[in-house]
């Protein structure tokens, strides 16, 4: 970066066109909507709309199930995500590479194609049911389709990519020097990955932790495909006071608890981080 | 410092990432409409069905238009604020960051209902701007992060250099700058199209009559059928993806940029 | 006339913290002088002004005696060369020296021979369809050199042109910039924190700290006779005490040394010194020597470790006024730790320098 005197001029050139646009085109209509979340069809200011959507049971246990699910998810990605990306973090940098690009492409497809994946994988007479029918392990396909199992492990395929990335990238960084030190020091492996390895990429582990929960909290289509009607979760519930109940206050109420959740996550995760450092 | 376990682990993660893309590649050639498990027969009917839907043939041109259009703007409009926060350092840098990523933070089926409400309901635009302003939107913190980090990787005075040999700020930005930048651009320029031809949250709401992208046409495709012509089309969309990606990352590295 | 003036120039980055302050400096037609300095004491701050790149906040730049002050720096007629070499990287060997050219629209034919002339000065002609990435950091420093003299500017500034370079390649490099400058008897700004590389290449040397002039003066001048602590510390006299100045005659005075008078010579920013006044007192270590045992005369000490430099062994003395590193041939006599050794001064070499406003008796 270099140091010049007189430039705030440039700078305000360069940024105030889009400065402006975002505030226009972005931050305006989240100002309205929180308005409105606050302004019932009756008239007037009020909290109210909040207060009911925390006290009506029906709300309530979407929104905790929503977490909940965010919080499996996570865990799960964590899990498979640990070892693999550091088996990732030590090869050859053209495997590593190949590999990483199959990490991606997921990313790059849409959410409908891929959770479509599972209807199949799960559906009456899917892979899964004609599996166990033809075992006798059962008599009856089973119903897996709506249920929050079939929900996690759509999120999970979905979100995976988004924790093992920067687990990758804060892995690479630990040089093979520091573990061949805490071998020689008398660490066996699993203590030199417990106690050298994750503590080192636990900046990548609250990114990828960061990325995974609000992306599953805030995910439409895989509890839309999922999920349904009959298990919502806070996306699924927007939509269908939106759409179907259209109570724009309320679903206004659902859009800003979303937004809140988000950045409180948000904020925990990155304040973590800091304290860290 | 790798045992057997972990390689293990490895198996598992891309078993569950890429097998999902195998059951669909599988089933859109299955001749049995009803999709049951393992696929019956050989058929290219549901890819003839997929060009054969006007419902997926129209949303595919909104979507194309609707990603090339909205990536451009958002290019062009986030490569002054990636220059200005990359060369310059100043007391708002954070508040400008802050601002520019936003559109990340807050999620997007958020967006597209927030929009909706202003900018279609109570502004009465039309529903193809609505979606145009969404998708610039979510798509300006991607190109002002990628433009900043192809930016961070220009030595900083080569600038002054150009300028010192003559050229004026402009000439120097235009001669050396941008020739240096067009790896990153067209990095931004592949990720933002791909983001915005996948999305679905944004698009959701912003979406009306006649108006409507090719992701949510298939997700309201498949509230009313379950054959495997999503199966086709999504095995068509994956072919597309992975050459557009596997073009990029050869070309451009684009693995760095994410 | 001096070819480039600088006059009173300030500049501050922060209000009321200014960089450098007041500054002056003239530097003659076909001259190279040094800026010398640690990082911070303003003297890339000089240079991006001279070159344009920052507005000072007072003060004038003069070239041929043409007010350049408010030029913009790509009207300014200056060569630069940048620490990182700023090469064009999407642009070959050719491209990059063209580049100046082509902005003053010199004829096609014209840029060929002067590139052609100029890489073939810097002995680069076999490279010019060569990117920088496909470039050692030497050749890169050349390709810098050419694309900053082939204009043929008034004046050739250089930002610390050698940090990148690793030892060798800087000894070879110091000696190629010196004979380009020399051939094109070029006025040449040259900004270095080494002070072995300001000493050989340039013909005056100003040592700068903290945006003020320390001392300006030939290479010799600088390397013997510092003006104040900073200079000498900087010049690398490795050794320094304090003592009180027994006598002043004109230009020597007398400190005492372990009981023996010693004469040196003094430098002051603040008139003649008093008898009293304490003096600080500047050697390099192989400005003293060693003898076996106490003497009679001299500063009696204890040696504390020795380490082995090749021809020379340089040793760790332990005194009643401190602690000394002196620095022995290494065929001569050798003290091992704990030895009982005297150390005998080359007092015309050493320097007593005062820096208080009142010398206090």
């Amino acid at each position: 970066m270099i140091r010049r005197p007189n430039q705030t001029r440039t700078i305000i050139l360069l940024v105030a066109p889009a400065f402006v646009v975002v505030l226009v085109f972005f931050v305006l209509p989240l100002i309205f909507l929180l308005s409105q979340s606050v302004t019932p069809k009756e008239g007037g200011y009020t909290l109210t709309g909040y207060v009911d959507f925390f006290q009506s049971p029906v709300s309530r246990i979407v929104y905790l199930r929503t977490l909940k699910l965010g919080l499996i998810v996570t865990g799960i990605c964590v899990l498979m995500s640990y070892p693999a990306a550091f088996v990732l973090a030590r090869m050859p940098a053209r495997r590593r590479t190949f590999l990483m690009s199959l990490v991606i492409l997921p990313l790059m497809t849409n959410a409908v194609a891929r959770t479509f994946a599972w209807l199949i994988i799960l559906g009456r007479r899917g892979m899964v049911n004609q599996t166990l029918l033809s075992l006798e392990v059962v008599e009856e396909p089973v119903r897996f389709i709506f249920t929050e199992t079939a929900i996690v492990l759509g999120l999970t395929q979905l979100f995976l990519p988004l924790m093992v990335l920067p687990l990758v990238s804060a892995m690479e960084n630990i040089p093979d020097d520091v573990l061949e030190a805490a071998r020689s020091l008398g660490a066996n492996r699993l203590t030199t990955f417990l106690r050298i390895v994750v503590p080192m990429s636990s900046d990548g582990l609250v990114l990828g932790a960061t990325l995974v929960f609000t992306g599953s909290v805030t995910a439409f289509v895989t509890p839309a495909i999922l999920g349904g009607a009959r298990l919502l979760l806070m996306s699924t519930l927007l939509r269908q006071e939106a759409v179907i109940v259209f109570d724009q206050h309320a679903a206004a109420v659902v859009a800003v608890v979303m937004i809140l959740t988000t950045l409180a996550v948000n904020l925990l995760l990155r304040l973590l981080r800091v304290r860290q450092v | 410092m790798v045992s057997r376990w972990m390689y293990i682990s490895l198996v598992i993660l891309y078993g569950f990432l890429l097998g999902p893309f195998v059951i669909i590649f599988m089933a859109s050639f299955g001749a049995n409409a009803t999709m049951a498990f393992p696929p019956q027969g050989f058929t290219l009917d549901w890819f003839a069905r997929v060009f054969e839907t006007s419902q997926f043939v129209d949303s595919f041109w909104i979507s194309l238009q609707l990603a090339l259009l909205s990536t451009i703007v958002s290019l062009v409009m986030g490569m002054p604020v990636a220059y200005a926060l990359v060369r310059f350092q100043f007391a708002a840098s954070g508040l400008v960051e802050t601002v520019f990523s936003a559109p990340i933070l807050v999620p997007g089926l958020v967006i597209g209902f927030a929009m909706l409400n202003f900018f279609v309901l109570l502004g009465k635009m039309p529903v193809m701007t609505g979606l145009f302003i969404g998708h610039t939107a979510i798509l300006f913190p991607y190109s002002v992060r990628v433009i900043s980090a192809s930016l961070r990787n220009l030595d900083p005075y080569v600038e002054d250099a150009a300028v010192s040999l003559g050229a004026n700020r402009l000439r120097g930005f235009l001669l050396v700058v941008l020739p240096n930048m067009q790896a990153g651009i067209a990095a931004a320029f592949v990720l933002g199209f791909i983001t915005s031809f996948n999305n679905v949250p944004v698009s959701l709401f912003l979406s009306g009559p006649g108006v409507t992208t090719l992701p949510v046409s298939m997700l309201s495709y498949m509230e009313y059928y379950f054959d495997p012509t999503i199966a086709a089309l999504s095995t068509l969309l994956v072919a597309f993806t992975v050459v557009l990606v596997q073009t990029a990352e050869r070309v451009l590295g684009l693995s760095q940029f994410v | 006339m001096p070819h480039l003036e600088i006059h009173n120039l300030t500049v501050s980055y922060e209000k009321n913290q200014p960089t450098l302050e007041q500054f002056s400096l003239d530097v003659e037609q076909g001259e190279l002088l040094s800026l010398l300095g640690p990082s911070g004491c303003g003297k890339t701050t000089t240079l991006r002004s001279v070159a344009g790149f920052i507005r000072p906040d007072a003060g004038q730049i003069l070239i041929n005696d043409r007010d350049y002050t408010q030029l913009p720096p790509n009207r300014r007629d200056i060569g630069l060369v940048f620490q990182s070499y700023a090469l064009f990287p999407h642009l070959t060997v050719f491209n990059n020296v063209a580049f100046g050219l082509r902005m003053r629209r010199i004829p096609k034919k014209e840029i060929h021979d002067r590139v052609t002339n100029a890489l073939e000065m810097v002995g680069l002609d076999a490279f010019t369809k060569r990117r920088p990435a496909q470039l050692s950091g030497g050749q890169q420093q050349r390709v810098a050199l050419a694309r900053a003299t082939v204009i043929e500017p008034q004046v050739l500034l250089l930002d610390e042109p050698l940090s990148n370079l690793d030892a060798k390649l800087r000894v070879d490099m110091r000696q190629e910039i010196r004979r380009l400058q020399q051939q094109l008897g070029i006025t040449t700004l040259y900004v270095t924190h080494d002070q072995v590389e300001a000493m050989s290449i340039s013909d005056r040397v100003v040592v700068m700290n903290q945006g003020k002039i320390e001392q300006i003066g030939t290479p010799e001048s600088i390397f013997a006779a510092p003006e104040t602590v900073f200079v000498a510390d900087f010049m690398g006299f490795d050794n320094h005490f304090n003592a009180a100045v027994v006598s002043v005659q004109d230009r020597k005075l007398t400190v005492d040394w372990g009981g023996a008078p010693i004469e040196l010579r003094w430098r002051s920013k603040f008139g003649s010194p008093q008898r009293g006044a304490r003096a600080e007192i500047f050697f390099r270590a192989d400005n003293a020597s060693l003898l076996a045992g106490p003497e009679a005369s001299g500063l009696v000490g204890q040696v504390i470790l020795h380490t082995f430099h090749g021809n020379e062994l340089r040793y760790l003395v332990e005194t009643e006024i401190g602690e000394f590193s002196i620095m022995q041939d290494s065929a001569s006599e050798r003290f091992e730790p704990g030895a009982a050794v005297t150390v005998q001064p080359q007092p015309q070499k050493w320097i007593a320098i005062f820096e208080e406003t009142e010398p206090y008796a």
